[in-house]
Formats: C-alpha cells, structure tokens, sequence
C-alpha cells in the first residue's frame, strides 16, 4: 500500500514537508503537487487534517519516536499540537502564548523528551508563520528561550 | 560480738514543748482529701468541664486535619510523593497492577496522581465519563475541590463523583483523580513531574484517560481517533453553523457503516465527540445515524450517571 502525499503547491504547510523528510527511508511516500494538502492511506480513507496527517506519519515509524515515546510525551505533544493551533494562531493570545512557550522552553532543548518531536515542529512552523513573531525577531525583543530554541532548530529545517 | 559499746547520747523519752502560738494550721503535708471542700465549688467543676471540652474538641479537630490531608495527597500539597509512591509498591493491590504499570512506564509513580482544574461553567463532560470508566477497572481515590477564583459552584458539579464518605488510606488507591473547578478557559491537567508541562485542552486530557484504559490500536486507527477528537474539538466546539453541518454530516456518513465513530468499539472518539454535539449542538439538527449513536452513547452507564448529574 502506497501512501500518496498531495501537497498544496500555494502554501506548502512545513509540517508536514518537514515530517516527511524527516521519516524518508522509513516510510515510502509518493508526493504530488496539487491545489490542497491530502495525504491518501487507502481509497477510501484519507487525512486532510495536517495534524491527522502528520500524526499518521509520525506513527509508521514509532522508533523515530515523533510522537513521543511513551505515555506521558504523547501527552505532551498532543498538547503542544492544540497549543500551536490555538494560542500561537490567535492574535489576541499570542503574547501569553509566547510567554508560555518562554517558561516551558526555559530548561528544555526540545520541546517534549530529549528529542525533536511533531510538538517543535508544530509550534516552530506556527512561530515561523506569525508576522508577530517575525517582528520581534528582527526587532530583538524576542523572549530568550524561545529565540534560542528557534535558531537552533532552524538549521535542521532547511531544506 | 562489738568491741564498743557505746552508750545512747539522749534519754529515752525527751519531753518536746509545742509552740504555744495563736495560729494553727492544717498539716501542709498531708495527703490533699482535706481539700474536698474547694473542688465541689460548681464554679470550678464548670471550668474544669469546660477545659475537658475544648480539649475534646481540640483532639477531634486535629484528627479531622489529619484526615483532611491523608486525603488530599494532590501534586498541589507540600508532600514528598516518592514516600508516598514507595509505600505504595509494597501494600498496592495486586490486580490490574501490573496494566497500569505497562501503559504508565517509568513516570508509573509520578503519575499516580491527576489533578484537573476546570471551569464549572463548563464542565468538562468527557472527562467525567472517562473518570467514571476509569473508576471501573480501577480503584480511584476521587476528590473534588473549589478554587477560590470561583464563587459559587453549583451543587451537582460538587458531588459529580458521588458521595466520597468511605475513605481509605491513599495507598490502597491506584489511581487519584482530583478535579477542581475553577476559573481556568481550557481544562488544564497536571501531574506531580516537575520536568512536565500542564496539559490543556478537553480532547488532550480526554486521549490521556483514555490510554490508562489500555486499548491498543493500529497506526490507522489510532489516527483516526485523533481525527475525531479534533474535529470535535476544533471544528464543532468553536466551528459556525455551517462548519457544525458538515461535522454532522461527516459522522453521519461514518456512523452508517459502523456502530461507533471508529470501529466496532467505543473510543475517545465517541466521548468527545458524543459530549460536543450533547453541549454545543442544536438538537433539531441532528441526523438519523447520529441520533442512533447518541441513544446508544446514552445507554452506557456511564454516560447515563454523567447525564443525570447535569440535568
């Protein structure tokens, strides 16, 4: 059974690139362009979701440990999932989002475990998106354990 | 035989002259009955009731502290849990152990104790159903608190986990689930890790409950639990009208090949998403597979205990 991965040409989701790359050679994708991000598993099943999707991927390929590797990590990443879609989303809660993930991120190199999961992937596209947190940055005012989280992922991200 | 002999310093008998003084008073040596007279005076009799009383009371009010705070072992109270976890491994009971143990890894101990605080103007329907399912396979020690950030809590969201009179010691609990209302906008959910984040979120905290039961599920099937929850959560919950519709729509179609929204068995799923539609759909607007599933929700005990309290 072959997955087949559509993604939206006009605003790729980095998540789910990123997720992608990051399982090949675990997991056979075939990836297409097209006008929405769909991810087929059999014909009549399918995830448009990009959490489901990306979930979906992470659970192919357990030993990769996305999901988190036991109970309480899984926890934490579907926590940081809603988090990055709600708070980090909302203008009018970003700032005490921001200031959430700064607390949390401020004895961590990762977000969740000692390892990157879909969690920094979902807030790091999340952050990456908002012109709140581009300004900021460019600006210097960045809270400090968000910005060194950021950078450091960063360069794993480039693809 | 002595070789001495001494003779006595003194006569016999010496004549001793009493002290012809003008007071006399009462041996001050002697046993204290004389004093008889003093005690029955009811003044004293009534302090020393009284002073009986109050320590009485006293002993009883330490007891009920006592008491109070073998109850609430939360991750909130200043308590060395690893005593308390230690404890435990030696007098737990021995069934279903060894499941939880599984299912929980190493953080086992840690874990042992769910506090929830949630918001009373909207109860968290789904985690009530899932404690009342938890408290099925396992044996809970359930507590309800008021956070003072919230007045006035109705009486049913109060007593939500019955009636908690019969206590026994933490220890011959496996689990202990505390909620408490208060002014928070997500349920929040927090363990005793330190190295830990809260969890927020309804559909987070629900698929936590959920995986102490111990279902295990395929990549595919576990994914789309998530889906649903999500959908539920994201797109119901807070989604407009229309985005409502196509969510009904949606289970509707899924419910007509199958009983529940993921196979043949309820999940968190069904929880969720069952608690949604009960809170936030119009009831007109539902479809005849959803109305199905709703009715076949609502037979289930727990459901039905968690219904009652709400109405």
């Amino acid at each position: 059974m072959a997955l087949t991965l559509t993604v939206s040409s006009s605003s790729p989701h980095l998540a789910v690139l990123w997720t992608v790359e990051h399982l090949k050679g675990q997991v056979q994708i075939n990836v297409k362009e097209g006008k929405d991000t769909v991810l087929r598993v059999t014909d009549t099943i399918s995830f448009t979701d990009v959490h489901s999707i990306i979930r979906y991927l992470a659970r192919l390929a357990p030993d990769k440990g996305l999901c988190g590797s036991h109970l309480t990590e899984q926890t934490e990443v579907s926590h940081w999932l809603e988090f990055s879609q709600t708070k980090l989303m909302q203008k009018a809660e970003f700032a005490a989002g921001l200031e959430a993930l700064n607390n949390s991120l401020s004895l961590r190199t990762y977000l969740v475990g000692n390892s990157v999961t879909l969690a920094d992937m979902c807030v790091y596209s999340a952050l990456e998106g908002s012109n709140e947190w581009q300004t900021q940055l460019q600006q210097n005012q960045a809270p400090v354990n968000v910005r060194r989280w950021y950078s450091f992922l960063e360069p794993q991200l480039v693809f | 035989m002595a070789m001495y002999r001494l003779e006595p310093f003194c006569g016999g008998e010496i004549q001793v002259d009493l002290p012809t003084c003008m007071y006399r008073l009462p041996s001050v040596h002697q046993a204290p009955c004389d004093s008889d007279g003093q005690a029955t005076d009811p003044a004293i009799k009534m302090l020393e009731s009284r002073q009986e009383d109050i320590l009485k009371r006293l002993y009883e009010l330490k007891a009920a502290v006592d008491g109070l705070s073998k109850m609430i072992q939360t991750p909130d109270a200043d308590l060395d849990v690893t005593e308390v976890i230690q404890t435990d491994m030696q007098s737990a009971p021995q069934c279903n152990l060894a499941d939880l143990d599984t299912i929980l890894g190493k953080d086992y101990g840690a874990l042992r104790d769910i506090v929830i605080n949630a918001n009373p103007s909207l109860p968290p329907l789904s985690l009530l159903i899932l404690h009342s399912l938890i408290c099925e396979r396992y044996n809970v020690l359930s507590a309800v608190h008021t956070h003072s950030s919230v007045v006035k809590v109705p009486e049913n969201l109060l007593k939500c986990f019955g009636d908690q009179l019969n206590k026994k010691s933490r220890q011959e609990y496996q689990l202990g689930f505390t909620l408490i209302w208060k002014d928070v906008t997500k349920p929040q959910m927090k363990f005793s890790i330190q190295n830990m984040c809260p969890i927020e979120g309804e559909g987070n905290i629900a698929r936590f409950l959920f995986s102490l039961l111990g279902q295990k599920f395929s990549a595919l099937t576990a994914t789309l639990i998530d889906s649903w929850v999500d959908v539920a959560i994201f797109q119901f919950r807070e989604g407009s009208s229309k985005e409502k519709a196509a969510v009904l729509k949606a289970m509707n179609t899924t419910l007509d090949k199958s009983p529940w929204l993921v196979g043949n068995e309820l999940t968190v799923a069904d929880i969720v998403c069952w608690c949604t539609v009960h809170q936030f759909g119009n009831s007109a607007a539902i479809p005849p597979n959803v109305q199905k599933w709703v009715k076949s929700c609502e037979n289930l005990p727990s459901f039905k205990a968690v219904l009652k309290f709400v109405e």
